[in-house]
Parts: structure tokens; C-alpha cells; sequence
């Protein structure tokens, strides 16, 4: 390559800095989206180890409990009668603020004369002002984050607790963390008397291993001890299978930017298939020109990787909050103030960019390579080839459909379904062009009545097939992901409306204030449960304690339940006879397992669980499988009879009240409030409240997703805007001369609006079965494998009328500045200078 | 005295084109020779297959049957990168439409072929804007194409055409886009050039006049190749 050669090829894109702008604008558009959504996962991702490792510290084992957590007296053995002297006593839990209730604390206990050498206060607290004797001896003194006044007020029920500055957090991932003394912790979290753990420093090797063991035999059976990490690991996977969902939403992004740039260079290519025509006359070799073409499509690629690299960084510093979001929402207390740019994220966007890149480019170069020296390559040539290859593109489309299907189908884990997902995607893309020479054909008698206009542009899409067929692609490929995942989304609602009607059928719900601000500690007293029982027009009561066990390191929630026979019905049951397993469930020997963890664990009905007790371990039956969207991580549904059993001290958590027929409940609420008022603060709610409350929740977890959708449309009809742009600047020829032979600038407009309102039209046609096939995959095969989670498919007919409406509306969009081009160009010009 | 062979031989050349279901033969038996140095005008009928003939003899296409050889090279026998770059360095090509590349300026498009050939000493440079004077371009070497006028354009595709010192000069047409002051001034141009330069050409034409100036005129019709008489 010669620098005259380059020159030769590199003057023609800054000649169309139009052309070149969108090039590079969709590979920006889809390297910024992958890289925004990889570095708000990055970032909340790194705040979640921050603050782990800053909460965990140096501990190599943790002494867990029961629900309630460790009796307090366990530390002073350990301490006293083990001779044990790294050991940390901790209480902690989650408060809201009490005038910001959306804003979540994780409230730490510490003994700060323990904790030495477990947590180093040092790197996290101002020295100057870090008042170790008022932490200690106020009972409302607290190392509060940098970002806080000089105190906050927190709520635990009707409960206000205000606390004061005694320090100062520092460091971003601890914006979320408030360190108080153990008993204030415990008076702020109601566990008076109890701690959530003991962190111990156990020594390394054999010593330590057989001093865990020692530990271990000489505890009760409602104490484990495990190590940290295990626990945090667990909740990192959970939240690992949300962060790929939205990296492959990011990928299909890339997608769209992938055929963006291949339209991009593609077109560059047939635009100067002249002028290399004339550099192989001159003797310019094939290897030359390809390479040139890729030397040229990669600076296109550093510059859209460049500026994607910005508009990135502006997109994830954005996205973080919603994923932040979701996750408080989901999994953990999460802060992430700190946008974090991970240097191995931007090391991935830029390969990812430059890469696909020249992916993209391979094909239009090798096309340009493939141009016969001197004139020989026509346009009409170029379309003919075309049109000579759909038969091909039909094979290898149907081919990459019949693999993907094949990948999904054979193969049981999360990674080959995205791989088989996006295979599907590519077939459908391949197969568009053909599928849009079809719709031609179909259209002609329609496109025939209308008139010449309508014909010609009906005609015309089919006529420069090598450009429309790649938007039209594009298009359909963006659209498709806007239905695929919309189905989904609404899928999954709707399957939520529905389990959430049924699981949530009594006519009130009374629980202590704390449950609803996560305090699943605080339980009902039992004169309360027999008020309730006893009040009229009360016709029946279930009861309900949750506690949370673990399973191989993961916090799975087990459900102590006394169900009415009503609530039982709430319960769809997708593995075992329901009237057997109910049966079963009564005796307290057998135990409901919700889908996710059957998916999990690889278990069904008439299968056996370890579950740790108070009384240790033990077995029960699994009598079914229940359809729950409650938790990920899995719930066990266990009657209150095998709880009273092998728990100490049974509690009622919550409480769910079935109103007599014929009773108006607002006055049974009232009744209810003056009966149970006097006895315990209690909250009631009417099943609607906690309805609204649960889809609310949904609705904010997926605000990323919607997000992620419209930037797919966007790269999309900037992929159309820059394809029609290029078709219709090439066509000027063409359009100078109807309008040499008469035609007006509006009837060249009208004719380049049918035309892409067609090619629109066509993208949304072919994005609703190929969206229905994303979603089918999503729902039956990603969800299920990510979360184990089988939702209804549902279709809402308005979301593929929008979708066709939008595409049509897009591709209108893009073809306003042609059309206005075109109006503005004299034609004498047009027929001159080609 | 034995005879030197000829600088380029043409023996039975066979090229068909298929259309639809169609064989159109083109040549079926075609053998020339041409002398070092020799001015050789190609008249025709429109589809007779003139531009087909230029084309095999630059390499750009290959003949389905015979040999095509060009000083002590047999053009047939060598592979496509061969071929290139035997036409890189011997072979200058004129069209009737100039063909110039848009996106470089005048000089950068005289110096093209050099730099191709990696002739890019300062001393050839400067030869190759002589050249640029001779053709009356010196005051425009920064100008891109698109500013020129057709003559101008075309004594410019002359120039590029002979820049590196080609062995065979191949001209398609080269007047037919002109005007015919323009094009008598392109054509004196063109013959000044080529015997300055001492190198064969072998000219397409449609015009009887052009022909006249040119060694010998061959005319291509049926298939064959015909001489007239001088």
C-alpha cells in the first residue's frame, strides 16, 4: 500500500462526511451501549466487593444462627470459656431513613474493641474526629457516611430513631453503611439479646482446620459455622445471571451497529466501484484494495470506538443508577456513588468495536478486491449478484436457525442459550433479504392499483436489494429485539399479576410495621394471632414466619405456614399431585420447594432436602413444586406443625385474614385496627396495597431493560437514516432525471416515502415473528435458565401494532433528509457531475 | 537474417461470453502480431469485441483458449498477481472517459504509477511534472480532477498512462468524449508522446480519420481480425 493509494481511498469518505458521520455514529451508538452497560455492571460489581470486603474484613469463619441469629451469650463463651481472642461480635440489618424511606441503611454492630484486627476502622473513619468513647457510651452515637448531615433519622415500624455523628465514613461504597456499638445496633434492629453473627480469625493450615472442627462438634444444633466467602459468592452468582441478561441486551445492540457497519462500508464500496476499477487498471493489486478497505474500515472503527468510548462513559454513569436499582431492589443494600471506569471495560468495548468493525467489513472488502480491473462492475452487476446469492442466504439462514435451535435444544446452561439466541438472530437476519424480494412480489397488485409512484417505489426495493435488504435487516433486527424482549417483559408481568392474585387472596394482611422495611425479625404476639382468630366477621386465618437458611452457602427462605384452605389455592403446584402433596404438607414431615430452587438443585417431587434446624439437620420429603417469582434464590413452603417442631421458641411473622361473606371489609380493617391496636402496632394492608406495591417494584427492576430497548431502536434508525442517506444520494442521477422528464420535487419526495414507509413496514412484518421467536427463547430457555423461572407467554397484540407503527415511523423519520436533499439539489447538477 | 519474433503475439485466441442461455463467441480463432514500437489503430462495429481484445492484451481478462504473448512474458501462462503486476509496470491504459481518480489531485495522479512501481526517486518525481508541463497541466498539479475540462482531464489520463515508460500504451476511444478541436489536440498529443516515448500502442477507434495516423489499421469484425490495406 502506498500512501498515494491511501490517499486515493481514504479522500472518498471525508468527501461524504455524511456518510462518514453515520458510519461512525453506529459503531459508537453500539460500542457505547455494550460498554455503558458493562461498566455499570463493573461498577456496582467492584462497590459490592469493596463493601464486602470492607464488612467481612479479616474474618476467616462465621458462627450463624437460627432466624433470630446467635444468643448473645455464645460470645462470651467463645470469648471466655474457649479462650478464643479473635473473636467479633456483629449485629446487622437494613433501615430505612425514615424521611426518605426509598433510601436503605445497612445498619453495623460492632464491638469496636474487638474489631481490631477484623476490620481496620482506620482506613474507613476519619481519625480526627472519630470519637471511640461517644460510639460506646451514647447510645445514639454512629460513624455515619461522608455524605450524611451530622445525624439521620431512622424508622423501624412506627419506630424513629435519630443518631448522631460520632464520625465519618469515607469512601463511596460505604455511602449506604452506618456503624453504630452492638447495643445500639440491637436496640435500633429490635434484636435485644442477640447478635446476627460471630466473626472469628481462625489460624491458617491444620491448626485452624482442626479448631473449626472442635468448634463445630461443640455446637448447638442450631449454630454453623461457616466461612464468609461462601455467602458472598452466592449472592454474586445471583446477581452474575442479571448483570448477562443485560450484557446479551448490550450485545444485540452490537448487533444492530454490526450490520450498521457493514452497510456503512458496504456501500462505500459500490459507491467507488469506478474508481477501484480504475486503480486495478492501473495495477493496484486485490490484496491491496482489501486491504485498504479494512485499513480504511478500521480508522472507522477507532473513531466510532473512540467516540462510542465517550458516549459510553455519559451512558453508564446513567445506566449505573438503574442497575444499583434493581439490585437494591433484588439482592442487596447497594451504593454505588462511585462510577467506576473498569480499564479492562474499556480494553473490551474497544476490541468489541474494532473487531466487529472489521467483521463487518470483511465481506465489502473482499467485494471490493473482487472488482474486476477497468469498468467492468455495473451496479445493475452488483444487484444481479445479489439476487443470484438469496438462494444461498435462504440455506446458510435456515442453516444458522437450524444450529441455534439444535444449541438450545442439546444444551442445558446459560452461555450456549445466548450463543443458540443470538444464531437465531443472525438466521432471521440472513433470511430478511429474501423475505423482503418476497414481500415485493406479494405487494405488486396493491403497489399496481396505486399507481406508478407506489409501483416504482415497490419496484425500487427490490431493484437495490444489496442496500435495502441490510436495512431492512438492521431494522428488523432492532425491532425484533423490541418485541422479543417487551413479550418477555410483559410476560413476566403478567405471570406475576397472576401468581400474586392468587398467592395474595385473603382480604387483609396485618404483619409489624418492620417487615415492610426488611426487619423480618420482628414477629406477631400471640394474643394478637388469637384476637385475630377470635374477631367477628373474621371468617379465616393463615400465619406465616419466614426465616432464612442456608443452602450450600446460599440464603434460601423457608416459609413456616399455617394456610387457611383458601390461601392453599393460592399455591400452583407444577410438580406433584396437589391433592397428595397437600396431604403430605399437612403433616409437617413434607415440605413445597419453590421452581427456582427445584431448577437449581435439579429437584422434583417425591425427592428429599437437608434442611439446618434448630434441632440440626434434617431431611424432609419434597411433596411438589411450586410456581413462585418471590425470591431467586428459592423458597421452601414448610407447614407451622414441622416448624414448631424442630425450631425453638415458633413465632407468627405476618398474619393473612379471609373476611366472612358479606362483610365489608374497610369496617372489618377499622374492627380490626381498634381490636389489635391496643395489643401490638400492627400494619394492615388489603391484598390491592401489596399488589400495587410488588408490581411497583417489578416495573423499577425493569426500567434498564426499557432503556436498553430504545437504544436498540435508536442505533437502528440511525442504521436506516445513514443506509437511505447513501441509496438515495447514489440514486441522484436517477432522481435528476424524472425530474428532467417532468416529475416534481414533492413527487420524488412521495416517491422515496412510500419506499421507505415500505422498507419500515417490511422490518416491522418481519420483526413480529422473529420478536415472537426472541421471546419464546427468552422466556422458555434464558429466564429459566438464569433464574429458573417458567413464566406464561403472552402476547399483547398493542405491542406489536406499536412496533410496526414505530418502524414504519422510523424509517419515515430517516428518509426526511434525503427527501430534503433531494428537493434542495438541481438536477441539472445531478446529471452533470455524474 | 533470421527475423526478430514480434513484440507481441496474439495466437489463436478463443473468448466467449455466455448470456442467459446463450454462447456468444466473440473471437473463435484470433492470431496477430505487432512490431516493438508499432501504432496500431483496432476499428470495429459496436460489440465486435474491440474493448474484449484491450482488454486481454492489459491482462485484465483472460482469453478461454490461445496465448497472449507481450515482449518475452506469455501473459497467458501467468497467475492474476502476476498479471497485475506485469500491467503495473508495463502497460499504460487511456479510456474514452478519462477515469481519473477523483480523490487524488492532478500530480498525485501522475505520480500514482510511479509510486506503484516504486519509482519514487526525487529525479523521477521531477521527470514526471516535466511531463505534467508538456502536457500544459504544470499550473494545476494541486487541482482535483472534478476542476478540469474534459481536454484537460484526458491530457492528464495521457500522462498517467505514460509516466512509468510502459512498453504498450492501450487507448480506448481516447477522443471520443471530446470535441473534435479538443480531440485533434488530444490525438497530437498522444502520437508526440508515444514516439517520444518510443512505445506501442494499440488504439481503439471509431473514426476513420484517427485510424489514418496510426502504422497499421486493423479492423475486428465476426471474429476475425482483418488489415486494411495503406
Amino acid at each position: 500500500m502506498t500512501p498515494l493509494l491511501w490517499r486515493a481511498l481514504l479522500r472518498h469518505p471525508l468527501r461524504h462526511p455524511w456518510q462518514l458521520g453515520l458510519a461512525i455514529l453506529g459503531i459508537a451508538l453500539g460500542v457505547a451501549v455494550v460498554l455503558a452497560v458493562d461498566l455499570a455492571n463493573a461498577s456496582a460489581r467492584r462497590s459490592f466487593d469493596l463493601a464486602m470486603n470492607r464488612l467481612t474484613g479479616h474474618a476467616t469463619h462465621r458462627l450463624v444462627g437460627g432466624p433470630q441469629g446467635v444468643p448473645e451469650a455464645v460470645y462470651v463463651q467463645l470469648r471466655l470459656e474457649r479462650g478464643l481472642r479473635q473473636v467479633a461480635p456483629v449485629v446487622t440489618g437494613t433501615l430505612p431513613r425514615a424521611d426518605q424511606p426509598g433510601q436503605l441503611f445497612q445498619i453495623l454492630g460492632i464491638d469496636p474493641f474487638a474489631e481490631a484486627p477484623f476490620r481496620d476502622p482506620a482506613a474507613d473513619v476519619t481519625g480526627s474526629n472519630f470519637d471511640l468513647r461517644a460510639l460506646l457510651l451514647r447510645p445514639d452515637a454512629a460513624l455515619l457516611p461522608a455524605s450524611l448531615g451530622e445525624q439521620v433519622t431512622l424508622r423501624r415500624g412506627e419506630q424513629r430513631f435519630t443518631l448522631q455523628r460520632a464520625g465519618t465514613l469515607n469512601g463511596p461504597e460505604l455511602d449506604s453503611l452506618i456503624i453504630t456499638d452492638i447495643s445500639t445496633a440491637q436496640t435500633l434492629l429490635g434484636h435485644t439479646g442477640w447478635l446476627s453473627h460471630i466473626d472469628l480469625i481462625l489460624p491458617e493450615g491444620t491448626t485452624g482446620e482442626t479448631l473449626a472442627a472442635e468448634l463445630r462438634a461443640g455446637l448447638p444444633p442450631e449454630l454453623r459455622l461457616e466461612q464468609p466467602a461462601q455467602r458472598n459468592q452466592a449472592t454474586v452468582d445471583l446477581s452474575a445471571a442479571f448483570s448477562l441478561n443485560l450484557t446479551a441486551m448490550s450485545l444485540l445492540a452490537l448487533v444492530v451497529g454490526l450490520f450498521l457497519i457493514y452497510n456503512a462500508i458496504s456501500f462505500s464500496v459500490v459507491q467507488r466501484r469506478a474508481l477501484l476499477g480504475m486503480l486495478r487498471a492501473l495495477g493496484v493489486s486485490r490484496q491491496e484494495l482489501l486491504l485498504g478497505i479494512l485499513g480504511e474500515a478500521l480508522l472507522l472503527g477507532v473513531a466510532g470506538t473512540l467516540l462510542g468510548g465517550l458516549l459510553g462513559l455519559w451512558l453508564g454513569s446513567g445506566l449505573v443508577h438503574l442497575v444499583t436499582r434493581t439490585i437494591n431492589d433484588l439482592y442487596y443494600v447497594l451504593s454505588v456513588r462511585e462510577f467506576f471506569i473498569d480499564p479492562w471495560s474499556l480494553a473490551k468495548g474497544a476490541a468489541l468495536g474494532l473487531l466487529a468493525t472489521l467483521v463487518a467489513a470483511w465481506l465489502p472488502a473482499r467485494e471490493a478486491a473482487a472488482v474486476p480491473p477497468g469498468l467492468a462492475l455495473s451496479r445493475a452487476h452488483l444487484e444481479s449478484r445479489w439476487r443470484a446469492a438469496l438462494p444461498r442466504l435462504v440455506l446458510t439462514g435456515l442453516a444458522l436457525l437450524g444450529s441455534g435451535g439444535v444449541i438450545l435444544g442439546f444444551s442445558h446452561a446459560l452461555l450456549p442459550g445466548f450463543v443458540g439466541l443470538f444464531l437465531l438472530i443472525l438466521g432471521c437476519a440472513l433470511l430478511t433479504p429474501p423475505a423482503v424480494v418476497g414481500l415485493v412480489r406479494f405487494n405488486r397488485p396493491l403497489a399496481a392499483r396505486l399507481g406508478l409512484l407506489a409501483r416504482m417505489a415497490n419496484r425500487d426495493v427490490a431493484r437495490h436489494l444489496s442496500r435495502t435488504g441490510i436495512a431492512v435487516a438492521a431494522l428488523m433486527v432492532a425491532f425484533a429485539t423490541t418485541v422479543g424482549v417487551g413479550v418477555m417483559v410483559d410476560s413476566f408481568r403478567g405471570g406475576v399479576v397472576i401468581w400474586i392474585n392468587e398467592l395474595l387472596n385473603a382480604d387483609l394482611y396485618i404483619a409489624p410495621p418492620a417487615i415492610e422495611d426488611g426487619g423480618g425479625s420482628e414477629t406477631v404476639e400471640p394474643a394478637a394471632l388469637a384476637t385475630l382468630r377470635e374477631t367477628p366477621g373474621v371468617a379465616a386465618v393463615s400465619t406465616y414466619r419466614r426465616l432464612v437458611v442456608d443452602l450450600n452457602g446460599r440464603p434460601v427462605q423457608v416459609m413456616a405456614v399455617d394456610l387457611a384452605p383458601a390461601s392453599r389455592a393460592g399455591y400452583h403446584l407444577i410438580s406433584g399431585d396437589p391433592a397428595t402433596a397437600w396431604r403430605a404438607f399437612q403433616t409437617g414431615e413434607a415440605i413445597l420447594i419453590s421452581e427456582p430452587l427445584a431448577h437449581r438443585r435439579g429437584l422434583r417431587a417425591g425427592d428429599a432436602l437437608d434442611l439446618p434446624t434448630d434441632r440440626g439437620l434434617r431431611r424432609f420429603a419434597i411433596a411438589g413444586v411450586f410456581l413462585d417469582y418471590g425470591s431467586e434464590h428459592g423458597r421452601i413452603l414448610l407447614h407451622r406443625s414441622g416448624y414448631e417442631r424442630d425450631w425453638h421458641e415458633p413465632t407468627v411473622g405476618s398474619m393473612a385474614a379471609f373476611a366472612a361473606p358479606g362483610e365489608n371489609l374497610a369496617t372489618l380493617r377499622e374492627r380490626l385496627q381498634d381490636r389489635l391496636g391496643p395489643i401490638q402496632p400492627l400494619l394492615i394492608r388489603s391484598n390491592r396495597d401489596i399488589q400495587s406495591r410488588t408490581l411497583e417494584i417489578f416495573d423499577r427492576t425493569f426500567t434498564i431493560t426499557n432503556v436498553l430497548r430504545l437504544l436498540a431502536i435508536l442505533v437502528a434508525v440511525v442504521g436506516v437514516l445513514s443506509a437511505l442517506l447513501a441509496l438515495h444520494l447514489e440514486r441522484a442521477r436517477e432522481f435528476a432525471v424524472l425530474r428532467a422528464t417532468g416529475m416534481t420535487a414533492g413527487e420524488i419526495g412521495g416517491l422515496v416515502s412510500l419506499q421507505t414507509g415500505f422498507m419500515g413496514a417490511a422490518a416491522g412484518l418481519l420483526a413480529l415473528p422473529t420478536g415472537l421467536l426472541l421471546a419464546a427463547v427468552l422466556i422458555f430457555v434464558i429466564n429459566q435458565r438464569a433464574f429458573g423461572w417458567s413464566l406464561p407467554f403472552q402476547v399483547d397484540p398493542m405491542l406489536l401494532l406499536e412496533t410496526l407503527v414505530l418502524a414504519i415511523f422510523a424509517a419515515l423519520l430517516a428518509g426526511l433528509y434525503p427527501i430534503w436533499r433531494m428537493a434542495r439539489a438541481r438536477p441539472a447538477d445531478a446529471l452533470r457531475t455524474e | 537474417m533470421a527475423l526478430s519474433p514480434p513484440f507481441i503475439a496474439l495466437h489463436n485466441l478463443r473468448k466467449q461470453y455466455i448470456e442467459g442461455d446463450q454462447q456468444r463467441i466473440i473471437f473463435a480463432d484470433l492470431s496477430l502480431d505487432i512490431g516493438r514500437g508499432e501504432f496500431v489503430a483496432l476499428l470495429g462495429q459496436s460489440g465486435s469485441g474491440k474493448s474484449t481484445l484491450l482488454n486481454l492484451l492489459g491482462g485484465i481478462d483472460l482469453p478461454d483458449a490461445g496465448q497472449i504473448r507481450i515482449s518475452d512474458r506469455m501473459l497467458t501462462a501467468l497467475s492474476e498477481v502476476e498479471r497485475t503486476r506485469f500491467r503495473r509496470r508495463h502497460i499504460g491504459f487511456v479510456f474514452q472517459f478519462f477515469n481519473l481518480i477523483p480523490t487524488l489531485t492532478v500530480a498525485e495522479n501522475l505520480l500514482l504509477p510511479l509510486e506503484l512501481n516504486g519509482l519514487t526517486s526525487p529525479e523521477q518525481c521531477d521527470r514526471a511534472l516535466e511531463l505534467l508541463d508538456q502536457v500544459g497541466l504544470g499550473n494545476r498539479r494541486a487541482s482535483f480532477p472534478e476542476r478540469l475540462s474534459g481536454g484537460e482531464q484526458q491530457r492528464l489520463a495521457l500522462a498517467r498512462a505514460l509516466v512509468h515508460g510502459p512498453w504498450l500504451l492501450l487507448a480506448d476511444e481516447p477522443t471520443g468524449n471530446l470535441d473534435a478541436a479538443t480531440g485533434e489536440h488530444i490525438l497530437e498529443l498522444l502520437l508526440t508522446l508515444h514516439r517520444q516515448a518510443e512505445t506501442t500502442m494499440v488504439m481503439v477507434t471509431h473514426s476513420q480519420a484517427v485510424a489514418a495516423r496510426a502504422d497499421r489499421i486493423l479492423v475486428l469484425e465476426s471474429g476475425q481480425i482483418r488489415e486494411l490495406a495503406r
